[in-house]
């Protein structure tokens, strides 16, 4: 790696792709604003910025999902004011975009060969050989899904999986992944990054998002930075450290990750024996009034399965849950939300929002029965409720009838948890709660959820996030194939311990 | 963790649920009436659905491209006294007429397609509109008459039967089911349409050309529309403008029998042409037992329902 970087500096390496001036103007904002970013052949090149800063819209940009206002695109010296999708693909560029836009209904083999010429070019369709190069690609991240089954039945994290393998089929060179960690576990990343490296190998531009800092210390070689659409900075990463990298994000320096909580108490609120179903046997825990419950496993443990059968949302098949003492029998998420659970999903697109309603309308809906003055939807307390929730929270928007789909991922996420808030639960789940969420908001996030357990509530936290799990819960729970593997107190804490339950030691 | 991909035997009986249907209603009628089970009757039954049969494969593709044609009926009836108008009253030769036909509807078809597109609108509401418009062309071709004395060639397409057994109307009608289930299921055209339909916008970054695969599943649609109303009048040797009206509903319900979800991107051809014959077995096995026109209907309903619960299929694709 150290060659490579010593080639770049001595510039034998040449500029494959420069967006120059580049604005993107949406109604209220600018999305982008004035925005010049070159890549080079080969590199690893980062590009950071909080929630709304314009990350997906500069590499939809470069992808011909969007067309820019203004500006020009030049690749492999010739200019483009815009691009159209079937010419970046052409070009050689993949994406793998933050929002898993994928083909439900079809199988993974599907979705990551349509529109690939090779493909389609002979009239039938060689399903065998298809299937066989799916595997191939997917067994690089030791994915073992079966290549015919359909989109909709993967986890949110295969679903990424496949994202990443479709970019590998096109033989690309520029690769582009909009936070392609966000969801996905510790040993998947390892792999992510082998792609990574050996992309760079191949002479491969890779432009790669991310909200984990950490990580881009290991992988890449320059990183860019974007706050508010504007381009602040390029800096070599030997050159720069995450603080710094936090002071250019949000223009000011942030204190403490992970901020100090006060103790759980006593009174137990939730107890769960011997709960078994929806793929989990046998778990047994009990939650305290306060306290900060985390959930951590690998892709496939069942943490999000247990969690929907708290709430719910899936049927067991045997054990108790006690809600305050007295058991409940909950066979909906009504039945969940009546006992005063409620439940921020993993995958906000399609089970945490209603993404093409606006703002408020997501907010209010969970508690639209209070909402009312004889039945009729009260617009006013309905938009102060919205309005309320938007400064708690700093959702980050021109105005709350815009539609939710025109928020950063970010900003969508914290529409989620506004419109669980709403509902008023005493034990709130948590699953993924920081998924795609800037370091600044992120910080946000984890003092909410502090001030709710302070102010009584209790929270039982999925997370795929290693540091997180560790800095925000008190205690740990390991699953294990849907088993409980172990349980692990706040001295005890550690990666190796969390991880070798995790994987069955 | 992700489902192995052998099915359970619960899946397998979802998927085995309208075959079941089947054989059920065949069982009870041959039971309440030994009118139902016999060759003739058995043969009618198939006779008589084969127009409904290619045009609900035409339903198919639209909907699985993620629209739905309420002007199918209207395209028939234009289709069925157009030809029938060329040969009886201007003699055309039978092939032209025939060629006319299915041209003419492709084209209707196209526009369909064509207007949705350019219109940014919905398909449902677009052909609401050129329904009425198809509606008014037919009246103007056949000024409100009825055309009888077809050419012998032309029936021959409708009435005759091969080695005195096999209706060459059923031989059409398997020939095109083969074609359209081999384009739909194994071509990679095929595999667009279903991608198109499933998710536009994917379509769109994985650099398909959503728009022309939309309005091109209008024009296929629109060809074996002509199809059927040839197939139709050749069978009923006369034609006029009420041929083939309502037919969409007939179509649409046995796709949406066979779990064809109505947002686009799903569907089977093998389980919708079950599905035209459920229907088409059920209201012909209804009149041998006498049963009303009116619980005919409340029966039709009845096993829809009844039929989307075993299936189960739209609920998931909500
Ligand atoms: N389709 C749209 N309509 C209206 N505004 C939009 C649209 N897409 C993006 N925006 C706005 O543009 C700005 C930049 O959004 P973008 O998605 O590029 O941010 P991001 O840096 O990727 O954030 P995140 O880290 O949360 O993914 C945001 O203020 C967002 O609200
Ligand atoms: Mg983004």
């Amino acid at each position: 790696m150290n060659s490579n970087r010593n080639e770049r500096k001595g510039g034998v390496l040449t500029e494959v792709l420069a967006l120059k001036n580049i604005t993107k103007d949406y109604p209220g904002v600018k999305a982008l604003d004035d925005v010049s970013i070159s890549f080079e052949e080969g590199e690893v090149h980062a590009l950071i910025g909080e929630n709304g800063a314009g990350k997906s819209t500069f590499i939809k940009t470069i992808s011909g999902a969007i067309k820019p206002t203004s500006g020009t695109i030049a690749y492999e010296g010739k200019e483009y004011p815009y691009l159209e999708p079937k010419q970046a693909i052409d070009m050689g560029i993949a994406v793998v975009y933050q929002e898993l836009i994928q083909f439900e209904a079809m199988s993974v083999a599907d979705n990551i060969f349509m529109g690939v010429e090779s493909e389609s070019k002979g009239l039938v369709v060689n399903e065998k050989e298809r299937c066989e190069k799916a595997k191939a690609l997917l067994a690089k991240f030791d994915c073992d899904v079966n290549p015919a089954t359909l989109i909709r039945e993967l986890s949110i994290a295969n679903r990424q999986i496949i994202e990443l393998a479709k970019a590998m089929v096109r033989n690309a060179k520029i690769v582009i992944m909009d936070e392609p960690t966000a969801a996905i576990t510790v040993s998947e990343q390892e792999k992510l990054y082998q792609v990574v490296k050996q992309l760079k190998a191949d002479g491969v531009t890779v432009i790669y998002i991310s909200h984990r800092l950490e990580e881009l210390f290991e992988i890449c070689d320059r990183v860019s930075v974007l706050r508010d659409g504007q381009y602040v900075t390029t800096v070599n990463i030997e050159d720069i450290d995450k603080q710094d990298m936090i002071k250019y994000m949000v223009g000011r320096e942030l204190s403490n990750a992970y901020p100090p909580k006060e103790p759980a108490q006593s009174e137990v609120v939730l107890e769960v024996e011997n709960l078994s179903g929806n793929g989990v046997e046998g778990i047994n825990f009990q939650l305290h009034k306060g306290e900060i419950l985390g959930f951590a496993g690998l892709v496939g443990a069942g943490r999000t399965e247990l969690m929907h059968l708290i709430f719910g949302n899936a049927k067991k098949t045997s054990g108790i849950i006690k809600v305050k003492g007295k058991e409940v029998h909950l066979s909906s998420a009504n039945d969940g939300m009546k006992a005063g659970i409620g439940l921020i999903p993993e995958d906000r697109k399609f089970q945490g929002c209603f993404i093409d309603k606006p703002i408020f309308w997501n907010i209010s809906i969970s508690d639209i029965d209070h909402l009312t003055k004889g039945g009729v939807v009260d617009q006013k307390a309905e938009m102060k409720l919205a309005e309320d929730y938007k400064e708690r929270l700093k959702i980050k928007t021109p105005f709350l009838k815009q539609l939710t789909s025109g928020l950063s991922g970010g900003n969508q996420q914290k529409v989620v948890i506004a419109k669980v808030l709403a509902s008023n639960p005493d034990i709130l789940i948590f699953d993924e709660p920081t998924r795609g969420i800037d370091i600044g908001a992120r910080h946000e996030i984890y003092l909410l959820m502090n001030e709710l357990a302070e102010s009584g509530k209790s929270i039982l936290m999925v997370s795929s996030d290693m540091e997180e799990l560790l800095g925000m819960s008190e205690r740990i729970i390991v699953l294990h194939e849907g088993h409980q593997a172990g349980e692990i107190s706040k001295a005890e804490f550690s990666q190796e311990r969390v991880l070798s339950f995790a994987s069955g030691i | 963790m992700e489902k192995a991909n052998k099915k359970s035997i619960g899946e397998i009986l979802v998927d085995l649920s309208l075959p079941i249907l089947l054989v059920a209603l065949v069982i009870f009628f041959s039971i309440m009436t030994d009118k139902f089970f016999t060759p003739l009757n058995l043969t009618n039954i198939l006779v008589q659905n084969v127009h409904v049969a290619v045009c609900s494969c035409a339903v198919m593709i639209i909907m699985i491209s993620g629209g739905c044609d309420l002007s199918i009926g209207y395209q028939m009836s234009v289709a069925a006294v157009l030809v029938c108008k060329m040969m009886t009253v201007y003699g055309v030769p039978v092939p032209v007429a025939l060629l006319c036909a299915v041209v003419l509807c492709s084209l209707l078809g196209t526009f369909n397609g064509f207007m949705a597109q350019k219109l940014k609108s919905n398909t449902m509401i677009v052909t609401l509109g050129t329904m009425a418009i198809f509606q008014g062309i037919s009246y103007l071709i056949s000024e409100s008459k009825t055309y009888h004395n077809l050419p012998k060639s032309y029936m021959f397409l409708g009435q005759s039967k091969v080695f005195g057994v096999i209706p060459v109307n059923v031989i059409i009608m398997i020939v095109i089911v083969v074609i359209v289930g081999f384009v739909m299921g194994k071509t990679a055209i095929g595999r667009k349409v279903y991608a198109a339909g499933d998710n536009p916008e994917a379509g769109r970054l994985a650099g398909l050309n959503v728009a022309k695969i939309k309005v091109l599943s209008f024009t296929v649609a629109g060809v074996l529309v002509g199809i059927s109303a040839i197939l139709l009048s050749a069978r009923s040797g006369s034609a006029d403008s009420s041929t083939g009206v309502g037919i969409e509903f007939t179509g649409i319900t046995a796709c949406v029998l066979s779990g064809v979800a109505l947002k686009g991107g799903e569907g089977t051809l093998w389980k919708v042409i079950v599905a035209v014959f459920v229907l088409g077995i059920l209201a012909n096995g209804m009149q041998l037992i006498n049963l009303g026109t009116y619980p005919q209907y409340i029966a039709k309903g009845v096993i829809m329902l009844v039929s989307l619960y075993m299936t189960n299929k739209n609920s998931k694709a909500m």
